[in-house]
């Protein structure tokens, strides 16, 4: 296997069991702490946050279509989709930030809004450095980098964005829905 | 001036370094009077708002002082979309020792720097271990109160666990790892560089916890909340030390897994590796799983100390006992990490050093696979007081019984390559024969103390101080010993002096006995770990073990004074003076500065010793290590 490749799979092992760490410390506060669930009146916005789901995992498939558009020299089709992906990324940042301002609650108030913060913001701060990531790759692909024989900078910050993507659902369903 | 200030280097990184702290300062400043809080009193900042600039320099100014030093430089250069550009090696080797204080991607410019400062904070340890033993000489107060007390061993702890123990196994085989599997290098010497200068950065951080505000951190170094999250503010030097010492932990392990798996030299199979790769390949996959736990616990740590967050406040739900949990998930693990790696130093030097064959060599790596696993089923064990769930016990004590398995095997497979064997008693194998003997006795201690009764008659006394130093010094640092000595020729070029060697061996073999035999008794009569005081019946034994402690930190400058002497004027060193197979020792010592002339190509087992012409690798190409005719008959195929 490629070395860069293989570096980001066991880097997202150890990204994984960060937030392994998160959710352990999520269910004891949940179901060894034995506390009333949710806190008195803090019920969380399920269906904005399952629409921003939607936008985050809609930019991993605007992420693929760049992949392929590259791997046939289509150079457009690549810049096209990595603007479309860094967008979609931005605006699910915003949305989550403005549902921070909205949410009524605040990490200081009990541990549920601790661990609510906690997870939601460290998944926050994934899509932050993913965002960084497109951005440099977005600026490569409009500076003529990356061919179909030659992609591998774009290829392993994408692994990344799918990791990013996918840690997201399981953060949704369990903070939100279960 | 001005140029060596814009060329990476030292002299940039302090500058970034003061850039740093004044752009936090201005943050915290910033944000304090933009939500009104008090920033300024009578001529001076508030002492709530120096602190707030502190701890965010503690987060900030050491990536401000990493950019000086030039150690983004290349991402940098990559994210402005210029051209990539492979790494060229061209900053690699040393020709002078200005080049040890530079970001250098050389590996073997690296290992050297991870040892050397490994070893500075291993003094710095053991100084304070000194102290610590010279207040508990006799009962009562000699020379600090108790809470300076408590710091001195907890930076002792973490000093000697993250800053010496844990990088001083990934600089040895930052050295020999990539020659032993025949590789040019490591597989990302950007990141290997920036993994070796986090170090410094955190024990710089721990260290300097003495200057802070309220003092050192003092909670031990596993800082327990909500102790930890109410504890002066000396406590942030450790949480966030921890973060630097952690990321660079794992960075290097990355690069491990990835260089052992995709850089090994033709022939070289997964089935050829020596012991020591085996071993940092489980090291490292432990160090992936395991180390993100202990960022995340410091993390939870950081936010209920600095921003109020309730992971840890029973009064808002926060959830205690969670810290011990999350803690010890990784620092079990973590007691592996610093083990494992010298089962792989001391499998080379007990199969070399008695001239066979390892015994059991797939056994060996298999059971390092299974210390992996079941070590992350055990880590209620250190928990069985605290007050968790009383059905966690049993299994818990039941899967660390478990363990003692593929460790005894280890032991018995070192014992039976012993067996009937040539020994060479020098210095490498005396300190390899004393790992056997004392990490046996750490590891029979460790099973009692597995035992739910016994575990919890002994808890906190001085017993679990016995146990731990058997395994870490007795264990753990006596490999340390033994593969610095037996790679010093490689690594220098040079012979270390063996008469002194061997004084080294016995003077701290005799002393660590005295000093940490004794511990036992006292523990199981009853004496308490981490208190400065205690009661007049301990004060005999007490004193013995000062006095023997004080000749073991004398003996440490043995070694000190070899090393250095040796370094500098001992007799030229051969190739391969032990007559070692694997392949680091085929090429010269030092090695060449791209490590091969001519990648190498294996075609047997690394520890055949004495089975008659057996070869491990050949100096050449695949392709010209081949049989004539075979080679003959390739090429007619190409004229085809
Ligand atoms: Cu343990």
């Amino acid at each position: 296997m490629d070395p860069a490749t293989l570096g980001m799979l066991l880097f997202i092992i150890s990204e994984i069991m960060v937030f392994g760490a998160f959710f352990t410390a999520y269910f004891f506060i949940r179901v060894v702490g034995g506390a009333e669930w949710p806190a008195e009146g803090d019920h969380l916005p399920k269906l904005i946050a399952g629409f921003n789901t939607a936008i985050l995992v809609s930019s991993s498939f605007t992420l693929h279509y760049a992949q392929e558009a590259i791997r046939k020299d289509n150079r457009l089709g690549l810049q096209l989709g990595m603007v479309a992906t860094f967008l979609l990324g931005l605006t699910f940042l915003f949305i989550q930030i403005n549902e921070y301002v909205h949410i009524g609650f605040s990490p200081q108030d009990h541990a549920q809004g601790t661990i609510f913060y906690g997870l939601t913001g460290l998944h926050g701060a994934h899509v932050s450095i993913g965002l960084m990531l497109l951005a440099f790759v977005t600026i490569r692909s409009f500076r003529g980098h990356y061919s179909s024989g030659h992609h591998l900078g774009f290829e392993v910050p994408g692994i990344y964005w799918h990791f990013v993507d996918v840690m997201w659902i399981v953060v949704y369903l369990t903070v939100y829905i279960i | 001036m001005t140029a060596r200030l814009r060329a990476p280097g030292l002299p940039r990184a302090g500058f970034f370094l003061v850039l740093g702290t004044l752009f936090c300062a201005a943050i915290i400043i910033a944000a304090r009077e933009a939500y009104g809080f008090p920033v300024f009193a009578d001529g001076g900042i508030t002492t709530k708002a120096q602190n707030a600039i502190l701890l965010l320099s503690l987060l900030i100014a050491p990536l401000w002082f990493l950019i000086g030093l030039g150690a983004f430089d290349y991402w940098f250069y990559w994210a402005a979309g210029k051209k990539e550009r492979a790494e060229d090696h061209s900053g690699h080797g040393a020709t002078s020792w200005t080049d040890y204080f530079r970001v250098n991607t050389d590996h073997k410019v690296i290992g050297i720097q991870y040892v050397v400062t490994s070893f500075f904070f291993m003094m710095i340890g053991g100084l304070l271990a000194m102290l610590v033993r010279a207040e508990l000489a006799a009962p009562g107060s000699q020379f600090v109160d108790a809470n300076a007390f408590n710091g001195l061993f907890s930076v002792h702890a973490s000093l000697m666990i993250f800053l010496f123990i844990i990088p001083v196994f990934a600089g040895l085989a930052n050295y020999v790892l990539p020659l032993m599997i025949g590789a040019p290098d490591m597989a990302f010497p950007r990141l290997n560089a920036l993994s070796f200068w986090m170090l410094p950065i955190a024990g710089i951080m721990m260290t300097a916890s003495f200057v802070a505000p309220g003092g050192s951190f003092s909670t031990g170094w596993t800082a327990y909340a909500p102790l930890s999250t109410s504890a002066p503010l000396g406590q942030m030097f450790f949480t966030i030390g921890v973060q630097f010492a952690g990321v660079s932990s794992i960075a290097t392990a990355l690069n491990f897994l990835v260089t052992i798996i995709t850089m090994r030299a033709p022939g070289m199979s997964f089935w050829r590796m020596p012991l020591l790769v085996w071993a940092n390949f489980s090291t490292s996959l432990l160090v992936v799983i395991a180390t993100p736990f202990v960022a995340a616990s410091q993390f939870f740590v950081l936010f209920d100390y600095a921003l109020g967050f309730n992971f840890f406040r029973p009064e808002k739900d926060g959830d205690v006992l969670m810290y011990q949990h999350v803690f010890w998930f990784y620092s079990h693990p973590a007691v592996y990490i610093m083990m494992l790696p010298g089962f792989g130093i001391i499998s080379e030097i007990l199969s070399v050093k008695s001239r066979k064959p390892i015994f059991g060599y797939r056994m060996m790596a298999f059971s390092l696979l299974a210390i992996v696993l079941l070590g992350f089923t055990v880590w209620a064990h250190h928990m069985f007081v605290s007050g968790m769930q009383d059905w966690i016990r049993i299994p818990m004590m039941v899967t660390t019984a478990i363990i003692a398995v593929p460790t005894g095997i280890k032991i018995f497979s070192w014992l039976a390559t012993l067996w009937k064997g040539v020994l060479h008693l020098d210095t490498p194998m005396l300190w390899a024969l004393g790992f056997l003997t004392m990490f046996t006795l750490g590891g029979i201690s460790g099973v009692i103390l597995a035992m739910v009764p016994m575990d919890i008659y002994v808890s906190d006394t001085y017993f679990i101080v016995a146990h731990i130093h058997y395994v870490l010094y007795g264990g753990s640092l006596f490999t340390i010993y033994a593969g610095v000595y037996y790679w010093f020729p490689k690594m220098t070029g040079r012979m270390f002096d063996e008469r002194l060697g061997k004084a080294h061996f016995w003077l701290t073999f005799v002393s660590f006995n005295a000093t940490f035999g004794p511990m036992h008794l006292v523990g199981v009569k009853g004496m308490p770990r981490r208190v400065a005081d205690y009661a007049e019946e301990f004060a005999a034994w007490n004193l013995f073990i000062s006095l023997s402690s004080f000749v073991l930190g004398l003996s440490t400058l043995i070694f000190l004074y070899n090393m250095v002497s040796s370094w500098r004027g001992g007799p030229r060193a051969s190739a391969n003076p032990w007559r070692a197979f694997t392949l680091e020792w085929q090429v010269s010592s030092p090695p060449p500065i791209f490590n091969f002339d001519r990648i190498p190509t294996v075609v047997g087992g690394p520890y055949e010793y004495g089975v008659p012409g057996h070869v491990h690798g050949i100096m050449e190409p695949a392709e010209e290590a081949r049989p004539k005719q075979a080679a003959g008959a390739s090429s007619a195929e190409e004229g085809v």
